[in-house]
């Protein structure tokens, strides 16, 4: 029996029933890997350490949520003694001592972590094109980009070789991927998940979570991957409800909010049309729509442009050829060691928005920049605290359309930085966000966002679950011909 | 934004220019800091800024050592270390 395309809930119960043993699953998981080596989802593999877990869950079968599931992480989490790059030639040779909480809590839950998968270096990208591995292909075709930064988790996916992967999300890191590669994508609450071992990029943004086939499975990864860790002084001690138990609630009676300041005549017919029949869908349902006003979601883009250089300006000088990673051949003195280090060690992209955090975060500058950035990041947060007296979730298009192919957003930054623009508003309010399959155009996937109150994870899991067992976008395979 | 700019910020992030895209990255910089710029459109008199979405006082934790020494073990991640130490050029001639 295959297990290409297979739910985290379909192998638990193939497991359980004895219908495959750990082993052959991880070893079913690495064919398909292998057969996929195109896609170039993967950095480094974890074959000798994934195939002897699951040759002692054989011997010593444990019952945890995730026993024995096969699931892919994203080169950004440390994995003790297992290489962890971050995309980046600065870390091609680092191999962490430790790993992060995340990645510690899914192993305790079972997890069998099949290797570390591609992604935008430093997660500074929409595309994954600017790994220092190379590019990743979208799974729906090979001259498309799976979007970024986790790019190479959502192909995994969408490919159907894992059936859960982690992501990362500073700005839609984790939605805008999921959209453009037809799989359901979570970025929780900030704060509700570790970063303690997550290579900080934007500290006061970045927040770890799920990528899989059904919402059904986010959540199932989400009860695992969540924690109040001692060890990150920015994760919450909140409870931390079961996340599957109200994913078959009914909806009736939710009020989804629209955004009257996103200009949606500036999108394809298509995309708007797409997002037109989930409306219709969630009204039959029982859902209602609520238009609401979030004045100052235009400047988010912009304020993101500042507020997430100037922290990776910050946390990515760490990397200066001393402690670990990388260091250049030769240096003639100590500064030539870090100027020469760096230079060598990081990408174009990484470097641009080092400059630009160094430049807003500069002497003279900084008011005008920074703490402006952070003033309209204030009003952003107000207006959806305002928003969300009135309705339960928002929903939007999840990005501006679907997959794009190689290169084709030329070579200005700022047509990259825009595809984020329904994703990033999310992040500087630290709100809970997710993408889910909504429909295709010209036979290729696209995402329906839906963004809930703090802490609000389980209701947009449930407003997501309610839509997938009603219809079948989120079961489209890039192997079959789309009517 | 200009040439002389970008090398002053290129030099405090300790990162060297290719000659072949200085003017390329100038440029780059100088239409980003244009993008942002709508910022001031914004109205932000008496907005404190907010630097975390969580605005929670961090959390601290007793004060115990929870790590062992485990100094071999990152001593021997460095590009260059002794026994003791990380190793870089000398610094003082």
């Amino acid at each position: 029996m295959s297990i290409q395309y297979k739910t985290i809930k379909e192998l638990a119960s193939m497991l359980k029933g004895n219908d495959i043993s750990n082993k052959e699953l991880v070893e079913e998981t690495y064919s398909l890997v292998k057969s996929n080596t195109h896609l170039n989802a993967f950095i480094t593999l974890n074959e000798d350490a994934a195939i002897k877990k699951a040759e002692d869950l054989d011997k010593n079968p444990s019952y945890l949520s995730l026993s024995g599931i096969p699931i892919a992480q994203k080169d950004l989490f440390c994995t003790k003694d297992l290489r962890t790059t971050c995309g980046s030639n600065m870390l091609s040779n680092f191999i962490p001592p430790y790993s992060a909480t995340v990645i510690e809590n899914l192993e305790n839950a079972g997890c069998i972590s099949i290797g570390k998968t591609n992604m935008d270096e430093f997660a500074m990208g929409s595309s994954n094109e600017t790994s220092f591995f190379g590019n990743v292909l979208n799974p729906w075709g090979d001259d498309l980009v799976p979007g970024g930064s986790s790019g190479g988790s959502a192909a995994a996916v969408a490919a159907g070789i894992v059936p859960a992967a982690t992501g990362t999300d500073t700005g839609g890191s984790i939605r805008q991927p999921a959209s453009l590669c037809g799989i359901t994508g979570l970025k929780p609450t900030y704060g509700r998940i570790s970063r303690w071992g997550m290579i900080a990029f934007a500290s006061s943004l970045d927040q770890a979570g799920p990528m899989a086939r059904t919402a059904e499975d986010c959540a199932i990864m989400l009860n695992e991957m969540c924690s109040h860790d001692l060890k990150d002084t920015t994760s919450l001690d909140e409870e931390i409800p079961d996340f599957t138990s109200d994913l078959s609630t009914s909806i009736k009676g939710l009020k989804i909010g629209i955004v009257k300041e996103f200009d949606l005549s500036q999108l394809d017919n298509d995309v708007v049309k797409v997002f037109e029949e989930s409306k219709k869908h969630y009204e039959s349902l029982g859902a209602e729509f609520v238009e609401i006003s979030l004045p100052n979601i235009s400047l988010s883009v912009p304020t993101y442009y500042v507020v997430a250089p100037a922290e990776c300006s910050s946390n990515l000088s760490r990397f200066d050829g001393v402690k670990f990673g990388k260091r250049c051949d030769d240096p003639k003195n100590l500064e030539d060691l870090y100027i020469r280090t760096r230079s060598e060690g990081f990408g174009d992209e990484v470097k641009r928005r080092i400059l630009i955090g160094s430049y807003v975060l500069s002497a003279g500058f900084y008011d005008a920049y920074y703490k402006k950035a952070q003033q309209v990041r204030r009003l952003i947060k107000n207006d959806f605290d305002n928003a969300f007296e009135k309705v339960d979730v928002i929903m939007s298009p999840t990005t501006r359309g679907a997959a794009f192919s190689a290169g084709s957003k030329g070579d200005d930054p700022i047509q990259m930085y825009l595809e984020d623009l329904f994703t990033i508003p999310a992040n500087l309010a630290g709100l809970p966000a997710l993408s889910i399959p909504n429909g295709m155009v010209d036979n290729k996937p696209i995402g329906l966002q839906l963004i809930g109150n703090f802490l609000q994870e389980s209701k947009l899991l449930q407003v997501a679950h309610n839509f997938q067992i009603s219809t079948d976008w989120h079961l489209k395979k890039p192997t079959e011909e789309i009517n | 934004m200009d040439k002389k700019t970008v090398t002053n910020i290129a030099y405090l992030s300790r990162l060297s220019l290719n000659e072949g895209n200085e003017d390329k990255i100038t440029k780059d910089l100088e239409n980003i800091i244009k993008f942002v710029d709508q910022l001031d459109t914004a109205n932000v008199d008496d907005i404190d800024p907010l630097t975390s979405p969580l605005e929670k006082t961090a959390k601290t934790r007793s004060d115990k050592a929870t790590a062992q020494n485990r100094k071999d073990v990152f001593l021997e991640r460095s590009p260059k270390s002794n026994e003791d130490y990380f190793l870089v050029p000398r610094v003082v001639e």
